[in-house]
C-alpha cells in the first residue's frame, strides 16, 4: 500500500487501490459510529448502574455520571490526538475497542464492592457518586474518546480535508450516538442491566479484536507500510 | 324552509361553542386559582385554591394526579382517599413509637398520624428541597420534635440509617414517595426492600402506596412477598389505589373480620376524624399478583414501563 504522492492524491491513476481504500474509509467511520453509540449506551446505565447505590438525587445523574463522561472523553480526545501520529492507527482502534469491551462486561461484578466501599468510606452522594463514576466509568469512557481523533487522522490524506473529516467523523458518531441514547433509554431499559453491558461489552471486543486481526494481518503483507496511508 | 332551519341550527351551534369550550375549562379549573407555582430540581410545584380547598399538583396536565388536597377550615377531613388508608397499618400495629414515611407531598399523612398519635416518632424522607417549605407555607404542615423532615434521597436515607449504631427500627414504614407521572425504580426493587427491612422492627408493619389497575401492581405485589413472605392487599373503594401491607415476622396478617374489629377498636380509643372501618372493609385476602410477574430487581425494573400497561378497572366502576 505505497502512496507516494498522497498530498497531491488523485484517484484516477490508481482506482483499485482508490476503492479499497474508500471501503475502508467506511469502515473505520462506521467503527467510529459503534463506539459513538456504546459511549451513549454506557452513560444511560451509568445511571442505573449509580442509581441503587447512591440515590436519584440531581447530583448523580447530571454532576456525576454526565460530568465524567465529559471529563473523560476530553482526556480520551487529547490521548488520541497524541496518539494518532505515533502508532498504527487500525491498532490502536482495535486495542480500545477491546479493551471498553471487556471493561463493560466486568462492571456488573465490581460496581457493587466499588460503590459499598465507596459509601462505607462516608463519601455522600455527591462526592461519593462523583468517585464511583470516575472509577467505573472513566476509562472505558476516555478509550472511546480516542477513537474519533484517530479515525480523523487516518481519514486525512491533505491538510485541505481535515476540516471535511472532522465533520464528517463528528456528525456520523453524533448520530450513532444520538440511536444509541434513544434505543437505550426507550427499550433496553426493559431489560436486565448486567445482560445489557455484558452483551455490549462482547460485542464491542469482538469487533475490536477483528480490527486487531485485520490490522496485524496488513503489517505483515506489508511490513514497511504505514496503514494510515501517509508517508511519515 | 328546510334550508332555514339548517341555518338556524349551524348558528345555534356556533353561538353554543364558546359555552361548551368553557365548560371544558371550567372542568380543568376545578381546583381553583394557581396560588404558587415553582420548578424545583424534581418537580413542576403547583399549588391550587379554591375557597378553604388548597390542592398541591406536580404539572399542570389534567390528567395529572393530584399529590395532596387540604382544606383549611377542617384540618383533620381527609381530602383524599388514600391517606385515610395509609392508617391501615394500625390494623397490624396498632400502638407504634416510631414512624419512617418515604415522600412528604403536602404532608397530610405524617401530620394526621401525628395528630392521632402525639408520642409516636415520625421522621420523612423527600428528595426534593422545596416541597417542605411549600407544605408550611399553604398546606398546614409543620414540623417539630416529633416530626421531623430529612431532605434526602429514600434509599440513602434508609442506607444512612442502616449505618447507625444501634440501627433504629421503625413500627411502621410508609413508601409513599410517587411523583405525578415517573416512579422511581430504585424505591421498587427486591434489593430496596431488604433494606427497608433492616430498619423494621419485627413486629412493625411496610405499608406501600401503589396502585391496582396496572401490571406494575402485580410485580410489586411479587417483589413483596419475595422478601416479606406474607403481604396483603387494601383497593381503594372510590380511586386506583392499593395499599401493600407487609408485616414484620413476629405480626400477624389478618382475615377481614380482624381487620374489622381492630379498626373498631381503634377507632373509639383515638376518636378518629376519619371512618376506619371502611378502610378495613377494603382488606381483600383474596388478590394475589399474577403468576406471570417478575420480582423488581436492581438489575431488572422496567416499573414505568409496567405501570403503562393497564390491567383492571376501578372496583367502583365494576358493577
Amino acid at each position: 500500500m505505497k502512496n507516494s504522492d498522497s498530498i497531491t492524491y488523485k484517484p484516477s491513476p490508481k482506482a483499485a487501490w482508490a476503492n479499497g481504500r474508500k471501503l475502508l474509509a467506511v469502515g473505520i467511520i462506521l467503527i467510529a459510529c459503534v463506539c459513538g453509540w456504546f459511549m451513549m449506551e454506557l452513560e444511560i446505565l451509568g445511571v442505573r448502574v449509580l442509581v441503587p447505590y447512591f440515590g436519584s438525587a440531581v447530583y448523580v445523574v447530571t454532576g456525576s455520571v454526565i460530568g465524567v463522561f465529559l471529563l473523560s472523553l476530553s482526556v480520551g480526545y487529547m490521548l488520541g490526538g497524541w496518539l494518532s501520529g505515533k502508532i498504527n492507527a487500525w491498532s490502536a482502534l482495535g486495542a480500545a475497542m477491546m479493551t471498553t469491551g471487556a471493561w463493560l462486561c466486568a462492571i456488573p461484578f465490581f460496581a457493587e464492592p466499588v460503590c459499598d466501599m465507596i459509601f462505607n468510606i462516608g463519601l455522600d452522594e455527591k462526592w461519593g457518586s462523583l468517585l464511583a463514576s470516575l472509577v467505573l466509568f472513566g476509562a472505558p469512557t476516555v478509550l472511546l474518546g480516542t477513537v474519533s481523533p484517530t479515525v480523523m487522522h487516518w481519514l486525512t490524506t491533505q491538510a485541505s480535508d481535515s476540516g471535511f473529516n472532522a465533520g464528517l467523523v463528528l456528525a456520523t458518531s453524533t448520530i450513532a450516538s444520538f440511536a444509541g441514547c434513544v434505543v437505550t433509554a426507550f427499550y433496553l431499559v426493559l431489560c436486565s442491566l448486567r445482560m445489557t453491558l455484558c452483551t455490549s461489552g462482547v460485542v464491542l471486543a469482538v469487533l475490536g479484536a477483528m480490527v486487531l486481526l485485520s490490522a496485524a494481518m496488513q503489517a505483515k503483507k506489508n511490513p514497511r507500510g504505514d496503514s494510515n496511508g501517509k508517508q511519515q | 324552509m328546510k334550508n332555514r332551519m339548517h341555518k338556524t341550527i349551524l348558528i345555534l351551534m356556533f353561538c353554543m361553542a364558546p359555552f361548551g369550550i368553557a365548560m371544558a375549562a371550567s372542568r380543568q379549573q376545578q381546583l381553583g386559582q394557581v396560588i404558587h407555582k415553582k420548578s424545583s430540581l424534581y418537580n413542576s410545584i403547583f399549588v391550587y385554591k379554591d375557597g378553604s380547598i388548597v390542592s398541591l399538583k406536580f404539572g399542570k396536565r389534567a390528567t395529572l394526579n393530584l399529590q395532596s388536597q387540604v382544606d383549611l377550615n377542617d384540618p383533620r377531613r381527609h381530602m383524599l382517599e388514600y391517606t385515610t388508608m395509609t392508617f391501615c397499618g394500625l390494623f397490624y400495629k396498632p400502638q407504634p413509637q416510631r414512624m419512617l414515611v418515604l415522600g412528604l407531598g403536602g404532608g397530610v399523612i405524617p401530620r394526621e398520624m401525628h395528630h392521632h398519635f402525639p408520642q409516636l416518632q415520625i421522621d420523612v424522607a423527600e428528595i426534593d428541597p422545596d416541597i417542605p417549605p411549600v407544605a408550611a407555607r399553604f398546606l398546614g404542615f409543620h414540623e417539630d420534635e416529633k416530626l421531623k423532615v430529612h431532605v434526602d434521597d429514600g434509599r440513602m436515607f434508609i442506607k444512612k440509617q442502616l449505618r447507625c449504631n444501634p440501627v433504629p427500627k421503625y413500627d411502621m414504614i410508609i413508601l409513599d414517595a410517587f411523583n405525578g407521572d415517573y416512579i422511581p425504580f430504585h424505591l421498587m426493587t427486591k434489593e430496596f426492600l431488604q433494606e427497608v427491612k433492616g430498619v423494621l422492627a419485627d413486629d412493625g408493619v411496610v405499608i406501600a402506596n401503589v396502585f391496582y389497575t396496572n401490571r406494575l401492581f402485580d410485580a410489586e405485589f411479587k417483589t413483596f412477598l419475595s422478601v416479606f413472605g406474607r403481604s396483603q392487599a387494601f383497593f381503594g373503594a372510590v380511586s386506583g389505589n392499593a395499599m401493600l401491607v407487609s408485616p414484620g415476622p413476629a405480626c400477624p396478617i389478618l382475615t377481614e373480620q380482624e381487620a374489622v374489629e381492630h379498626a373498631q377498636q381503634l377507632q373509639q380509643k383515638h376518636n378518629l376524624s376519619f371512618d376506619l372501618i371502611e378502610v378495613a372493609q377494603m382488606l381483600r385476602p383474596d388478590v394475589h399478583p399474577d403468576r406471570r410477574a417478575k420480582v423488581l430487581t436492581d438489575d431488572v425494573a422496567p416499573v414505568n414501563w409496567l405501570r403503562e400497561q393497564e390491567t383492571k378497572k376501578f372496583s367502583s366502576d365494576i358493577p
